[in-house]
């Protein structure tokens, strides 16, 4: 997986948005969250919100950060870090890279 | 029946006499919510509040609280606003857009098509616990007509359409001006009132009498010289009397309205006949004043509508849009916006009057001798007729009649028993 994984063309990916790739399709645990931030960056975290079953890619992505969509806890794109209730634990991070207008990512082994 | 009140001895519709209970008595305004509230077609929404799935605003059928939405397949669907847990409302905002609406009180969630998607500690719940049991509850039935979406609690209604019956040949006289239809201008106003919803829906039915006297102030104010003519003063017109308990009274007169002058220059009355022919133009089309039963109320010329949401027997709180022509330029939009805010705005130079009205019949209502008193409703007894114009049975501009039948379709609701009652064991 040298290459990783071809996810999406950049433009899919619209900003202040994500997308889902498939726990099969990426070799993980959980699913995992492609985020856009409004400054056109690329992250990756699991989907999952550590908190309770709701999806981060369906979430708001804004200023580094994504809300979960149902109970609004932050997460930091770069770290994974929560920033506040009702989640406590951080979420896992992926690394992702952009090459010729095309995302790749780079699941971290669960 | 012994929990539930015969109201025929309230009503009499034939000799035109109504009870003051019908204002003021608690279990008579429990027994509406149960058997008009929860069985009748209700307002909730225009449709151009909704543009894309998400898309959503929130109001009441009765009492309930329900939340309006277009889901991912554009559908215009309603929800009760309360959660299956411990009930709180799952959307707390007037109106607006989400991907799903969540409780925020335990942080239950739901989706577009009211299923529970997510609950914290999951696993903290039996086995037996299976998230589809516990979707939000939907309005069974959400229709719309020219633009106005209805829903009824009611599983197996009379259709939205045959329940307007001949009123939408009138109401058409303010939705279908061309093929574009109409859309909403600005916010929704809301303001509270002392006073039994009915007060209001019957007057929007029935009653022009109270134009010359409650708002003289008014009419002065609008009349180029200060002084209104013989001929607006002296007004002669029908009042269409549905079965049903709809009603719409307009004068009749080739162009005599009060309207916004813009907007009066810019309509294309020959356009207007050829689409919807003189009877409306001259008309329902003129200054009119109409309810649909129970609560929805408009006034045409306007293009106010809105509703009387029942909160308690004393009190109601008045939601009322502004809805123009697609069609209509910006300039004009704007000219019937300001029209229709500084005549019947929350503190248009009308709504006050009507208002002050109805707060006062209130005030009063629940002194002993007061309520004991009946009140009249006999003017245009016995006078609605085919009048070969106009569909359906109509009366004199300034009657009852609509008040009557509006009771008395009322009265028919309070002494049936509804469907939720029929399906009890």
């Amino acid at each position: 997986m040298i290459d990783g994984i071809h996810v999406a063309a950049l433009e899919d990916i619209p900003v202040g948005e994500g997308i889902t790739i498939d726990r099969d399709r990426a070799g993980t645990a959980d699913d995992i969250a492609v985020l856009r931030d409004d400054d056109g960056s690329v992250w990756a975290l699991n989907d999952t919100c550590t908190h309770a079953d709701a999806s981060l890619a369906e979430g708001w992505v804004e200023d580094g950060y994504v809300e979960c969509p149902l109970h609004s806890s932050k997460f930091c794109l770069k770290t994974g870090a929560v920033q506040g209730m009702p989640a406590t634990r951080d979420a896992i991070t992926h690394r992702v890279e952009v090459r010729d207008g095309n995302v790749y990512l780079y699941p971290r082994s669960s | 029946m012994s929990r539930t009140i015969d109201v025929a001895g309230l009503v009499d519709t034939d000799g035109g006499l109504l009870d003051r209970a019908v204002f003021t008595d608690e279990r008579i305004y429990r027994q509406e919510l149960s058997r008009v509230f929860a069985t009748s077609w209700l307002f909730l929404a225009h449709v151009e509040q909704f543009a894309k799935p998400g898309d959503f605003f929130t109001t009441y059928m009765g009492e309930d609280p329900v939340i309006v939405t277009m889901d991912k397949h554009r559908r215009i669907r309603a929800f009760l606003n309360s959660c299956r847990h411990r009930g709180a409302r799952v959307c707390r905002a007037d109106y607006g857009a989400t991907r799903s609406f969540t409780c925020t009180y335990h942080g239950w969630s739901y989706d577009l098509d009211g299923q529970l998607i997510s609950i914290p500690n999951r696993d903290g719940y039996p086995d037996s616990f299976r998230p589809q049991d516990w979707g939000l509850v939907e309005v069974p039935n959400v229709d719309s007509y020219h633009g106005l979406i209805f829903g009824t609690w009611d599983p197996a209604p009379l259709t939205l359409r045959d329940s307007l019956g001949q009123m939408t040949w009138y109401l058409d006289a303010m939705l279908d001006h061309d093929s574009e239809g109409t859309t909403v201008v600005g916010g929704v106003h809301k303001w509270v009132l002392d006073g039994n919803w009915k007060l209001a829906a019957e007057q929007f039915a029935t009653d022009w009498y109270h134009v010359n006297m409650s708002h003289a102030s008014a009419l002065n104010v609008l009349a180029p010289t200060g002084r209104p003519s013989d001929e607006i003063v002296h007004r002669t017109g029908r009042q269409y009397v549905d079965p049903r308990g709809h009603g719409h009274g307009f004068p009749v007169h080739p162009k005599n309205r009060f309207d916004s002058q813009t907007v009066h220059e810019w309509t294309d009355y020959s356009a207007l006949r050829e689409r919807l022919g003189g009877a409306r133009v001259e008309g329902p089309l003129t200054t009119g004043h109409a309810n649909v039963f129970p609560n929805f109320s408009y006034l045409p010329v306007n293009g106010s509508i809105r509703v009387w949401h029942p909160k308690g027997p004393d009190r109601m709180e008045v939601w009322a849009w502004t809805i123009v022509d697609k069609s209509m330029p910006e300039h004009v939009r704007e000219a019937q916006r300001l029209y229709n805010l500084r005549t019947f705005g929350p503190s248009g130079i009308f709504e006050q009057d009507d208002g002050e009205n109805w707060s006062e019949v209130q005030a009063i209502s629940h002194g002993f001798v007061t309520n004991s008193t009946p009140l009249n409703y006999q003017m245009g007894l016995g006078s609605e007729r085919d009048d070969g114009r106009h569909p359906g049975l109509t009366s004199e501009l300034y009657s009852d009649a609509a008040a009557r039948s509006f009771y008395r379709y009322w009265a028919e609701l309070m002494n049936t028993p509804a469907w939720h009652e029929r399906s009890m064991p």
